[in-house]
């Protein structure tokens, strides 16, 4: 990891996961998902929404745009975007 | 391509599946769970049940011919193999909605009549045009098909349901999350594979929303019918219940005018932007009512 990049991690809030109940995917990953709530759920800052299946993908650091996580219950790929609303958001990568 | 498909392994679903989510299940539900014996002990409640019921027994008799059809269809062999565990998982739908259907009361030498007899004509002729394109050996238009608009269906119904009988039905809930879980899969595979598919594709795009807007228009003809012929009181249950809360719809107190509308935006908003994703517009299709 170069040293820009590796300051930029350094930054960034580290998150404890615990397992929430999910059991769609292997135990060893299963911390890493949430069911999510519909609306009203909010998301953590090292969260987003899974826009093909609508899982919770948690993260151990806080995202940012240009993160690339994993779907497992789906398994489909994407890079987080910052949405018009200031929020973050996943785009599938095909 | 390779690195996407290469995920669905038989190995992975063994994990995911009956050794994760399924395990010590019977029937899709535990193993102590039965029917609410409100359920049980009204005959219009029941018999409005025993109608749902053979709506979803008779989709997933729908996916289960696609699935097992596009097989056979698919150009490479990692897609092969998923729609492999797609086929038992729409099978192993077949058996536990009809597994329901025995525990509500229907006989065993009844369940064909009883299907046809109650089996929604919209839901039937969607069916037809789905398993057209998958006799054609069409793979394209038989996965947008069946893991977009058919899978995409069954996943807003199957959140609905469920999120209504949390509370008033827990074994058929736990039913049916384990039928979210698999259609998770499948609508993953859908989008994953055409939209790479669609790309490569471009000419195949007319013909595919043609066939979208045709699906549509039954499964929005298969809503109007349901909801239309349900009573009001095996809709609308006891209590005004948190829990059953769907897309900001009290699924306890709604109207079936209020279930149908909801239903009706969620699946064709989910439609739209899936469809969006990979490339193709969707297509209004004609008022069914």
């Amino acid at each position: 990891m170069s040293d820009a990049r590796d300051a930029v991690a350094k930054n960034r809030h580290t998150y404890e996961l615990e397992e929430t109940g999910f059991n769609e995917v292997p135990k060893k990953w299963r911390k890493f998902y949430r069911y999510w709530e519909g609306v009203g759920d909010v998301l953590a800052p090292n969260e987003v929404v899974c826009p093909v299946c609508k899982v919770v993908i948690r993260s151990k650091r806080e995202l940012r745009p240009g993160d690339k996580v994993y779907c497992m219950p789906c398994m489909s790929r994407m890079v987080v975007v910052k949405a018009a609303d200031g929020s973050l958001e996943a785009e599938v990568i095909f | 391509m390779a690195d996407f498909l290469s995920q669905y392994s038989i190995q992975r679903w063994l994990e995911m599946c009956p050794q994760g989510y399924l395990e010590d299940t019977v029937y899709g539900r535990g193993a102590d769970e039965s029917e609410a014996e409100d359920l049980l002990g009204n005959e219009t409640m029941l018999d409005a049940a025993i109608t749902a019921t053979v709506q979803l027994v008779v989709g997933e008799r729908c996916a289960l011919a696609a699935s097992s059809g596009l097989v056979n269809a698919a150009p490479d062999y990692p897609s092969k193999r998923f729609l492999a565990t797609q086929t038992l998982d729409e099978a192993r739908h077949v058996e536990i909605f009809t597994q329901r259907l025995y525990d509500l009361g229907v006989k065993k030498d009844k369940l064909e009549d009883e299907i046809s007899d109650r089996a929604n004509p919209h839901l039937v002729k969607f069916a037809e045009v789905l398993l057209e394109k998958v006799e054609a050996g069409d793979f394209i238009a038989g996965v947008v098909g069946q893991n977009i608009v058919l899978e995409g269906m069954a996943f807003s119904v199957f959140e609905m349901m469920e999120a209504g009988n949390r509370q008033l039905n827990p074994k058929f809930a736990h039913t049916l999350r384990g039928t979210i879980a698999d259609e998770r899969r499948h609508v993953g595979f859908g989008e994953n594979r055409i939209g790479s598919l669609i790309q490569e594709h471009p000419e195949k795009k007319p013909e595919i929303e043609r066939m979208q807007e045709e699906m549509t228009y039954h499964m929005l003809a298969t809503f109007a019918l349901a909801f239309s012929e349900s009573p009001d009181e095996a809709i609308q249950s006891n209590g005004d219940s948190p829990e059953a809360e769907w897309h900001g719809t009290n699924l306890a107190t709604a109207t079936p005018e209020e279930m149908e509308a909801v239903l009706a935006e969620t699946v064709l908003g989910e439609f739209k932007t899936r469809l969006g994703r990979i490339g193709l517009e969707y297509q209004s299709p004609k008022s069914p009512v």
